[in-house]
Order: C-alpha cells, then sequence, then structure tokens
C-alpha cells in the first residue's frame, strides 16, 4: 500500500495566540501525546511539532482522508482545548508534494513570522528527535525530516534570508554580541515578568547566558519564573544593590516612573569600574529607564521602538531572497516527491521485469531445446544477448514514463499491473 | 635598496586593501581567508627585499627616511600578522593593510630626508634602538586600529544605526581589550627604545637627552600612552576615552614620522652632526 505525508495543524497565520496556546503541547507530556498519536488506526509514523508559532502533526499514512480526520480529531481531544468548536477556521491540512513543500519552506524559516529567524529549525529538530525516541518515526518521516534540515542549511548558506536577525529578541542578543565578547560570562537581570522579557531571555539563555537574576514586584512570580530558568530570584526591594553585577538588564515592568535614572546609573557603573551596560527597555510605555542612560560612557540603552527599528533595517532587500529560497525549496521537493514515488514504483517495476524475463527464458528454453537445437555456444550467446537487448529496449520507455510522469502515476500502475498480470504471483 | 621588490610589496599590500573591503562589503568567508594571505605574500616579498639589502651591505636598511618608513611598515606588518595568528582579528586588517599600502609607497617614493649614515654611526646601536621603538610603534598602530573600530562600533550602537558593514566587527568589549593587549605590548618596547636611543646619544654626542623635536613628541607619546595604561589599570579607563586617547597618541607618533623632521630638522631626520 502506498503511504501518503500529511500535515494538519495551524501557525500564526491561521490562528491567534489564544487558541494556539490552547492547542499547543506540553513538553512534559509529549511522549504521551506521541504514543496517543501513533495509536490512531490510520497514522502509520508521526511527529509532534509545537511552537509558540505553530502546532502541526505530521504523519505518513496509507489513508489520506481516515488520517486527517484522525488527526483534526487528535488536536481538538486534548483537554486544553475544551471547545472543540475554536479550532473552526484555524486549521489547515496539507498532502503528499503541498505537504513536503510546507515542511521544506517551515525548516528554512519561510513559513515563519519573522522569515528568517532561526530558532525554528532547532524546534523542529528537537521534535524530530523526541519522536524518533519515542519510535514514531518511521522510514518515510525520517527521510522527509532530513532533507528538511538539509534544505533549511542549503536556503541559510545560498541566500540572505537568515543573514541578518529581525526578531525582536534575535536583535537583542545580536546587539549584546556586538558589546559584549562571551555572553557565557555574562550576567543578566530580568526587571518584571513580561511575557516580551521571558521571549528575550530565553533567547539569550539558548545564546550562552548562564547567570541570570529575576526580580519582580511579587517575589512569589519571580520565584517562579526563576525556577523556570534556573535563575536566582531578586526580591523586588533589593535588586538595586544588585545591579552592579548585571551586564544585561532588562526592564519588564509598566512602571509609570523611571525604575532607573541617570544618577543611579553612573553610580552603578562607578562601582563596576565602567564595565558597559546593556539596557534594554521591553515596557510598552519606554518608561523602566531614563533615556538619558544613553549618553553615558559604557551604557548602552534600547527601547523596544529601537530594536524594531533595527529589525526593520535588517528586513529591507529581504523579499529577492525569499523568492530564491522558495526556488531552492521546489527543487528539492521535487527530488524528494521523486524519491516518494520510486519506493512505490519499485514493486512494480520489479515485478514487470520479472515477468518479462520469466517469458524470455521460457521461449528461449524452448527453441533452444527444439528448433534452434544445432546452434553453436557462441550463437546461443549471441541470442541471448538479442533477447535481453530487446527486452530492455521494450521496456526502457514504459519504465521511463512511471518515473517521470507522477501524476499519472497511479493509473499506470493499475494498468501495468492488469495487462501482465503482475498481481497474479 | 630594491625599488622593484619595494614596488611590489606596495602593490601587494593595495591589492590586500582590496581584497579586505570585499571582505568587509560582501562579507564572504572567502575573502577573510584570502586577505591575509596577500598581506603575508607582501609580507614574504619585503622581508626577501630587506634581506637582499643587508646581505649586500651588511647593514640593515634603515639609515635613511625612506628606508626607515619601510622598516616601520615591515614590522607593523610582522606584528599584524602574529596577532591574526593569535587572535583571528581579519578586520583589523583593513586598517594595516591601508596603512602599508601608503607607507611602502611613501618609501619608494619620497626621496626627501636622510643623507648618507656617517660610518661612525653605523654601529648596532642604531637598529637596537630603531628596532626597539618602531616595535612599540608597531603596536600603537595595532591599537589604532582597533580604537578606530571601536569608536566606530560604538558610534552605531549608541545612536541605533546598526549597519551590516560592521557586522564582522568584533564586540566592543573585545577591541577594548585588544586596545589594552596592544598597549601593554607597545608601551615597553617603546620604553626599550626611548632608553636605547638615550645611552646610544651618550656613547656617540655624550649627552643623554638633547630636546630633539623627535624626543620631545617621543616623551608626548611616552606620558600619554603611560598614563592611559595606568588610568586603564588604577581608574578603569576603558571604551570611549581609551580609545580616543590611542588614536591622539598614535597620531602624534605618525605625524612627526612623516612630517616632523620636515618642519623640525633634527638628527632624527638624517642630520647627525
Amino acid at each position: 500500500m502506498e503511504k501518503r505525508i500529511i500535515i494538519v495543524g495551524l501557525n500564526h497565520d491561521t490562528a491567534p495566540l489564544e487558541v494556539r496556546e490552547k492547542v499547543a503541547f506540553e513538553n512534559t507530556s509529549l511522549r504521551e501525546s506521541l504514543k496517543r498519536l501513533i495509536s490512531l488506526p490510520s497514522i502509520e509514523e508521526g511527529v509532534i511539532l509545537s511552537t509558540c508559532n505553530r502546532v502541526e502533526v505530521l504523519a505518513a499514512s496509507a489513508e489520506e482522508k481516515a488520517a486527517v480526520q484522525d488527526i483534526k480529531k487528535f488536536l481538538v481531544e486534548q483537554e486544553s482545548v475544551g471547545d472543540p468548536s475554536i479550532l473552526d477556521g484555524h486549521l489547515y491540512s496539507y498532502s503528499d508534494q503541498e505537504a513536503v513543500r510546507h515542511l521544506f519552506r517551515v525548516a528554512a524559516s519561510l513559513d515563519s513570522m519573522v522569515v528568517g529567524e532561526p530558532q525554528i529549525l532547532g524546534q523542529l529538530k528537537e521534535y524530530y528527535f523526541a519522536a524518533r525516541e519515542v519510535g514514531t518515526v518511521g522510514t518515510i518521516l525520517h527521510r522527509l525530516f532530513h532533507r528538511s534540515f538539509s534544505v533549511a542549511k542549503k536556503v541559510r548558506s545560498e541566500t540572505a534570508i537568515a543573514r541578518r536577525p529581525v526578531s525582536i529578541s534575535s536583535v537583542a542578543v545580536d546587539l549584546a554580541r556586538r558589546i559584549f565578547d562571551h555572553l557565557e560570562e555574562k550576567t543578566v537581570m530580568v526587571i518584571g515578568a513580561g511575557r516580551m522579557g521571558n521571549l528575550v531571555v530565553r533567547h539569550l539563555i539558548q545564546n550562552g547566558v548562564r547567570s541570570l537574576m529575576i526580580t519582580n514586584r511579587t517575589f512569589e512570580r519571580a520565584v517562579k519564573l526563576a525556577e523556570e530558568f534556573h535563575a536566582s530570584p531578586i526580591r523586588f526591594e533589593d535588586y538595586r544593590r544588585y545591579l552592579k553585577l548585571a551586564d544585561v538588564v532588562i526592564g519588564s515592568t509598566e512602571s509609570p516612573q523611571f525604575l532607573l535614572g541617570s544618577e543611579s546609573v553612573t553610580e552603578i557603573l562607578r562601582e563596576r569600574k565602567q564595565k558597559a551596560m546593556f539596557f534594554i527597555d521591553l515596557g510598552n510605555r519606554r518608561n523602566n529607564f531614563d533615556p538619558r542612560i544613553n549618553e553615558i560612557d559604557n551604557v548602552y540603552l534600547y527601547n523596544v521602538d529601537h530594536l524594531k527599528d533595527v529589525s526593520k533595517e535588517n528586513l529591507k532587500g529581504r523579499e529577492g531572497e525569499t523568492i530564491k529560497a522558495d526556488e531552492i525549496v521546489n527543487e528539492e521537493v521535487e527530488g524528494f516527491v521523486r524519491w516518494l514515488e520510486s519506493l512505490e514504483q519499485v514493486p512494480t517495476i520489479v515485478a514487470l521485469k520479472e515477468r518479462f524475463e520469466e517469458i524470455r527464458q521460457k521461449e528461449l528454453e524452448k527453441s533452444l531445446s527444439t528448433s534452434l537445437k544445432e546452434l553453436s555456444e557462441k550463437e546461443r550467446q549471441a541470442l541471448e544477448e538479442l533477447t535481453s537487448s530487446m527486452i530492455n529496449k521494450i521496456l526502457h520507455a514504459p519504465l521511463a514514463r512511471l518515473r517521470t510522469q507522477p501524476e499519472k502515476k497511479s493509473i499506470y500502475v493499475e494498468a501495468l499491473k492488469r495487462f501482465f498480470n503482475l498481481d497474479e504471483k | 635598496m630594491d625599488v622593484t621588490l619595494l614596488q611590489l610589496t606596495a602593490a601587494i599590500y593595495l591589492l590586500a586593501t582590496g581584497s579586505f573591503i570585499l571582505y568587509l562589503v560582501l562579507a564572504k568567508d572567502f575573502f577573510s581567508h584570502l586577505s591575509p594571505l596577500i598581506v603575508l605574500s607582501g609580507f614574504l616579498i619585503h622581508t626577501a627585499a630587506l634581506g637582499v639589502y643587508f646581505f649586500n651591505t651588511g647593514y640593515p636598511a634603515i639609515a635613511q627616511f625612506r628606508e626607515a618608513l619601510s622598516f616601520y611598515s615591515w614590522l607593523m606588518v610582522g606584528v599584524y600578522l602574529l596577532v591574526q595568528l593569535k587572535y583571528r582579528l581579519t578586520v583589523l586588517g583593513c586598517f594595516i593593510a591601508p596603512l602599508a599600502f601608503l607607507m611602502s609607497l611613501a618609501a619608494f617614493t619620497f626621496g626627501v630626508g636622510g643623507g648618507e649614515l656617517p660610518p661612525t654611526l653605523k654601529t648596532y646601536w642604531l637598529p637596537l634602538h630603531v628596532t626597539l621603538a618602531f616595535l612599540g610603534n608597531a603596536f600603537f598602530a595595532l591599537a589604532f586600529g582597533v580604537s578606530v573600530m571601536y569608536l566606530l562600533n560604538e558610534y552605531q550602537l549608541k545612536n541605533k544605526k546598526v549597519s551590516a558593514l560592521l557586522k564582522h566587527f568584533p564586540s566592543l568589549e573585545r577591541l577594548d581589550r585588544l586596545n589594552y593587549v596592544f598597549l601593554i605590548w607597545g608601551f615597553p618596547l617603546m620604553t626599550l627604545g626611548i632608553i636605547t636611543g638615550s645611552l646610544w646619544a651618550r656613547v656617540h654626542w655624550g649627552e643623554y637627552w638633547s630636546w630633539e623635536p623627535r624626543q620631545i613628541s617621543s616623551a608626548i607619546t611616552w606620558i600619554l600612552y603611560g598614563g592611559l595604561l595606568h588610568g586603564r589599570m588604577t581608574a578603569g579607563w576603558r571604551g570611549k576615552k581609551a580609545a580616543f586617547w590611542t588614536i591622539v597618541g598614535f597620531a602624534v607618533v605618525l605625524g612627526y614620522f612623516l612630517w616632523g623632521d620636515a618642519v623640525f630638522p633634527g638628527r632624527h631626520g638624517g642630520r647627525f652632526e
């Protein structure tokens, strides 16, 4: 039976954050979810991908329609979803060539909210490895994912799409790298527990930051966040005392007045012997830090607007690159689909060749033992070669057609089977 | 001195400059590997030119002004190549290659300054003094390069104009630390250069210090860099301030080296009487 590749899911484009959050899979129960997925009768191989921007189930299945239905149900049945109707109109599904193209585009970060951002590839790998560990990956998804990793690499190296960071958090990390040499040795202080702050912190950690302090007006909140990031929680009353240890300070409070003014920062800098500090103001009011601190030597202050400006600047000239990237993806999709089809054709081709060979042998034997009995060894050899080459010539065109016209493949395969009684054996 | 080899050297440094610019603009790894190799080939030819001269005359090519200039650029490029080997600081070449080109160009176009060295001065005091002083200045040239890079980078970061051109610049922290490393090498070498110079002056002219223009400019640079190092070590001077004063110090060095003798004639310009 032939296997199809199926993707069902939703992303930042088709569903708002509230919906995506509800469908998202918990990391802690991913193994159970995968096992549940593979236990569905229509699913033969499966991988779950769940990031803040997308939730997708990738599967290999012999029954496309049943599989799509099963996966939809699988997504809806998550406890967190509650009302199943919230997914209406948000889900998309792709199969075969389109599914392959979709995954390749996702891996190459062409389908990302921020095109070219590099995290998605890492996330894809994580989810693939998790599925492989649980044992829900077979030949097809294995090959599909590995192909997608190399497509991503190719797009990265042959286009400028990922050359410059564009998401707010990757811009922040990039700036930190321009200021500091080894992020591994730097200390980050986070003031406030805003969502944006968490994102930047996560990104900094991914890029090597190990030492992290978190403070919040509600201390419990700081403790909880600190646990998540393996950071040290700090009481809000005390954080100023620790500021001199921080190289990067992220403010994500919505404080009505400045948390830190110019004088205090000057003082802190003196205490740290003028070692550079990078302040990131992620508050909507841009009011965490006095803007004047940017004028102090060795102090750099960026707020959300500045980060966005840098991001916009980096985005310029990227449009042409996405076209180039899509061309690469298309080429790769073709190659993959060809492989997928060859999987299915092989039995038919082998059977067809065997059938012809069988006929040839039979007829040859018959003739050689009767009418052509007198032939010399040399002549027999020539006859052998002649018949072999005839069969190869006859088979050449139909086999080539099978390989090059995938869209008509199923008709051809069916016709061949019937014409030559290939199923009889 | 073999002018053909010098011209070839200058041409290669020009080529290297072009390659470094391509590296900055195109951001292709190919040029980051190629450019230092071009510099290296220029350096080898330059070394050959100096070697041939030494072999023929039995004395290093440093007595005349143009020779000194060429010798200085040779040392500077040599130090750069060592630094490149240790720190992989390819972008620094964007400053060193054009500087080396201009100096080697000047070395065979400037005919001025520097008469024949009187035989009495052909002692090994001269190469010793010149090599130490120039080595110190070679490190200052590198410190100058990283300081210019620092200021450019700092300006962009402060003003939120982060351009792709500076993408390959090392971080501010690294540039600042390199500034320190180069000063900490350059300063003692320069000090030794001044000391050997004074001793030689004592031996030959009978006085340690004669308030020569060159000596005065050296003293200014020495005090400047000494003060800067002291500030760095004790008061946490770093960053922009350090970069600025490094550039000022090097401007004094280079300014005197290129034009000083024309304005303030002295023994260092070749009037050895």
